[in-house]
């Protein structure tokens, strides 16, 4: 007896184990993006464009008051009080050292500058952006590779006048991913939805259960098993020659992405709003015919307006679904990150955002767990409405 | 139990050859307009169940190319060395057509069968634990947990894999004397796919544990069994064909996954690798490989691993469903 009492513990050990394995390896997963992830975590993130931009631009009037800086704990940071700015000695995502703008006056003169292409825009320079090169009229420029510290000793010579100056914007930010991603959402729902939502019903409300039904079900099914990156050869033999045939595109582009998420869509779509449909009591289906309606009028005003939620969670799961899709994508779209979208043109959704800067050397982890971080911030919100309709679907059922 | 569930199946209407329309739902004569409606439905029906043929199609009809043309004259490539060879590319890009994804099926079929090894065991337990044993509120907890697990996409597996498993695994390897390529390899994408494989497992054996027939578990513990006896040799075992159908379901995603692959395997050339701590490639790593090329043979290769994936996938799934009907059926 005692034997056996011995050895159920154990084996009850490996399962509570078990159970523990599977939570601690959610708490990793999500611990690791949020530590990683949270410190880029900010509303420029998403408003900023992911690549650095080159200006050159000259100084529109250089006066000589002298401003009133704050003072700097960090023993890199260097001040001109002539021109109201302090650089300091940094490292750009890629570990090589550049000069950043630590500080700026807002009346400082390089608040209002010239842009220098034809555009002859004003342009001001912004904290964090990376000053490559000042040059100087009669004057050796100072560049990158001098130092924060020349670059201020330069800038406080007063026999010296500025010339041109050379700086790039920071980028790292995500808003063209994060515009690809809204498009391809609302594109492929716009496609998916509609062929889904009425495959549905034909399925079981028209379809007589003949052999043929079961098959063109069966095969609907299959779609499940297929994996993503099988749909994204589909894309590029089938729907990107269709969309370069139809539209101005030259290649890939957004429509041929969101017509292979489309297809992945699909299935969920059917089994979701189907499921739906079955729950809807025939008696209504009597009710509506005994009253006159005839077949077309009874499934679109009685039954279909019944199986809303499940349309609903469809539509939520689908769209975490488009979220969290990259291998047909890179397929279709390819990896190249952009900050100008258009829907003929390929971009990057934020998951293929991640993989095109994992398989950058050196991979920018920290930005991919930041948008790690935002992925599963809107899958959790997700997962909450969806359960939501759920539990407010079967409220409505009980009454 | 079996007889029960047939009686159950029996107390509808009795379908005989000429009562098929009676049996229908709703039965009523279609109008006209009915009959329109009904033949545009029908067409989204046909279009939904159109694509699985058309994958077929397209990526045979592009994947046998580089084995039935010429290549623009670099010759055609070989089917058996191409599904036998031991290195992707034998010869320089561009010009050869020495192609081989034969250490890829042995690559990809080892690495999902290693990961179910991980898996199976804990997601199994993992589904008993909540069916069986856990009070309410905690298997509802395990439950959200399962549902969590599943929910993250594979990039985001990937990136923890790279940022987290790979420095752990490189480390590991090194205290044991080994010299991995930065931790990348079979070990980081056994462990990863075991990740993403076990909510999967879980959920579906849970089901099928939760609906073993009570009156089993209660004659074994009449018999003297204690409660854990019983949940092992009678609730696990008459769940058996329902816990096989979510390893198949598994073993299928871990075949077919690639971002999360592709960023942990090291994408080794050659191969078959075996070793935990060695650099290796799947079918999917290889095909999400160097995209730039967009015509040619080695555009139109990866057509030809898509074809070979989806073989080994439905090869897989029909010979491990064979096995299941083979042992499945016991308490019912």
């Amino acid at each position: 007896m005692n034997k056996i009492k011995t050895k159920d513990t154990i084996v009850n050990v490996f399962v509570g184990l078990s159970s523990i394995i599977t939570i601690v390896a959610l708490a990793i997963i999500f611990g690791y993006v949020f530590t990683q992830g949270k410190d880029l975590i900010s509303f420029d993130l998403i408003t900023k464009d992911y690549h650095a931009r080159n200006y050159v631009a000259v100084i529109e009037n250089d006066t000589n008051q002298t401003f009133e800086m704050p003072s700097f704990d960090d023993e890199q940071v260097y001040v001109s009080s002539r021109y109201g700015i302090a650089l300091i000695q940094s490292q750009d995502l890629a570990g090589d050292s550049v000069i950043k703008v630590a500080y700026i006056d807002e009346n400082s003169p390089f608040t209002t500058m010239i842009n220098q292409d034809p555009s002859k825009a004003q342009i001001s320079l912004e904290e964090d952006a990376v000053v490559s090169r000042i040059t100087y009229v009669n004057h050796p420029s100072s560049l990158t590779n001098k130092g924060a510290q020349m670059m201020i000793n330069d800038l406080n010579d007063p026999e010296r006048e500025i010339f041109e100056v050379m700086f790039a914007t920071t980028g790292g930010g995500i808003r063209g991913s994060i515009i690809t991603t809204l498009y391809l959402i609302l594109l492929t729902l716009a496609v998916a939805l509609p062929i889904g939502v009425l495959s549905a019903i034909y399925f079981n409300e028209f379809a007589k259960k003949t052999k043929l039904t079961k098959v063109l079900r069966n095969f609907v099914e299959t779609l499940t098993g297929v994996p993503s990156i099988i749909y994204g050869l589909l894309g590029i033999s089938v729907f990107v020659p269709l969309t370069m045939r139809f539209t101005p595109a030259s290649g890939s582009n957004l429509i041929a992405g969101a017509l292979t998420l489309g297809v992945i869509l699909l299935p969920t779509i059917i089994r979701t709003t189907e499921e739906s449909l079955k729950t809807v009591s025939d008696d209504h289906r009597f009710a509506s015919l005994a009253l006159g309606a005839n077949k077309t009028q009874t499934t679109f005003k009685v039954v279909l307006p019944q199986a809303l939620p499940g349309i609903l969670t469809a539509t939520f799961l689908g769209i975490g679904r488009i979220i969290g899709e990259s291998a047909a994508l890179i397929f279709v779209l390819g990896a190249a990150i952009k900050d100008q979208v258009r829907i003929l043109e390929p971009s990057t959704s934020l998951a293929v955002h991640i993989w095109s800067m994992m398989t950058d050397e050196p991979a920018n982890i920290a930005l991919s767990s930041s948008i790690a971080l935002i992925i599963l911030l809107i899958v959790l919100v997700l997962n909450i409405i969806i359960k939501l309709i759920a539990s407010m679907w079967l409220k409505k059922g009980q009454v | 139990m079996k007889s029960l569930t047939r009686n159950k199946e029996i107390k509808g209407p009795k379908l005989g050859p000429f009562s098929a329309s009676k049996t229908k739902r709703v039965q009523s004569p279609l109008s006209k307009s009915d009959s329109v409606v009904k033949v545009i439905l029908s067409l989204f029906g046909f279009i939904s169940a159109s694509f699985i043929v058309f994958i077929l199609f397209f990526i045979t009809t592009r994947g046998i190319l580089p084995f039935i043309t010429n290549n623009n004259g670099l010759g055609s490539v070989n089917f058996f060395s191409f599904i036998s060879g031991t290195v992707w590319l034998n010869g320089p890009t561009f010009v050869s057509t020495a192609y081989s994804a034969g250490f890829l099926i042995i690559n990809t079929l080892y690495i999902a069968f290693l990961s179910l090894l991980l898996s199976f065991p804990i997601g199994v337990l993992t589904a008993l634990f909540i069916a069986k044993i856990a009070p309410k509120h905690v298997a509802n907890f395990l439950r959200t947990v399962i549902e969590l697990l599943a929910s993250i996409p594979s990039i985001v597996y990937g990136l923890v894999g790279v940022g987290l498993f790979l420095p752990a695994i490189y480390s590991f390897a090194r205290s044991l004397g080994y010299s991995s390529g930065g931790g990348s390899g079979t070990l980081a994408t056994v462990i990863v796919l075991a990740l993403m494989s076990i909510p999967t497992i879980t959920s579906i054996s849970e089901v099928s544990i939760r609906s073993v027939d009570e009156s089993l578990e209660h004659a074994s513990l009449a018999l003297g069994a204690t409660p854990t006896q019983t949940r092992f040799k009678i609730s696990l075992l008459a769940a058996k064909s329902g816990i096989f159908s979510g390893a198949i379901l598994a073993i299928g995603r871990s075949l077919g996954e690639a971002t999360a692959v592709s960023l942990v395997a090291g994408n080794a050339k050659s191969g078959p690798t075996f070793g935990l701590f060695d650099i290796t490639s799947t079918l999917t790593s290889t095909m999400l490989e160097g995209l730039k090329e967009t015509t040619g043979i080695d555009y139109d290769i990866r057509f030809s691993v898509g074809i070979i994936l989806m073989v080994v996938i439905l090869l897989t799934n029909f010979l491990l469903n064979q096995l299941k009907n083979r042992i499945g059926h016991q308490y019912e």
